[in-house]
């Protein structure tokens, strides 16, 4: 688990990594800026359901495998 | 639009907004510096910046291009844009109440009203100034650094 938000653990850092993405590969591909990458990644911010769901499918894994409740 | 662009449309805002801001306060604590606003119509200045700015930025929203709008205005940029109005209107709320309460109500004139009317203006362009300027800044910085 990487670092993370008072309410929210994500795994998103080791995933994207394991799927050989960059944060700029990551973001082109959910459609947001490579800083919303970077700020969900260090518990900076806690994504919307459907960002969330665009970054599980470009992953392709289920949005549970990138967030879990602490 | 891109990352530049809306920098340097925000950073102009604040700045003229800032700079306005200083003025104000200079006339009102008396200091010359040998240049004066003598038409009033300039102190519209840093409204109208606010008012084409953004309709440049809403107009480059919706009818820009959509691939490149998702990444300039994805929600987390739009939630910090947020926080900066929610400061601001927090910040212009307590200044203007101070603003209100320190004012010689018993011995009320035009020229004290007039005072007032600049101490709101530069309060108020100062807040905001200052938020828009840090903020154009730090969200470049960030694009380009990360």
């Amino acid at each position: 688990m990487g670092k993370h938000h008072q309410n929210l653990l994500n795994n998103l850092e080791e995933l994207r990594k394991s799927a050989g993405l960059t944060q700029q590969d990551l973001s082109e591909s959910a459609e947001v800026s490579r800083k919303s990458i970077n700020a969900i990644e260090n518990g900076i911010y806690v994504p919307s359901t459907v960002l969330a769901l665009k970054i599980a499918k470009t992953l392709g894994c289920k949005v549970e495998d990138i967030f879990k409740l602490p | 639009m891109n990352y530049f662009k809306r920098f340097l449309i925000v950073f102009v805002c604040g700045i003229v907004q800032i700079l306005f801001a200083a003025y104000s306060a200079l006339v009102l604590y008396g200091v010359s510096i040998d240049w004066h606003i003598n038409n009033h119509i300039f102190m519209f200045i840093p409204g109208i910046l606010i008012f084409a700015s953004s309709g440049i930025l809403t107009a480059s929203y919706y009818f820009g291009d959509k691939k490149n709008n998702n990444i300039l205005y994805d929600e987390y940029t739009a939630l910090r844009y947020y926080k900066i109005a929610a400061a601001g209107y927090a910040l212009n709320g307590i200044g203007i109440f101070i603003l209100f309460s320190i004012q010689d109500w018993s011995n009320w004139n035009f020229q004290n009203a007039n005072n007032m009317i600049y101490q709101i203006a530069a309060f108020a362009w100062l807040t905001f100034g200052l938020l828009l300027t840090i903020f154009s800044i730090g969200d470049y910085k960030e694009y380009k650094n990360g």
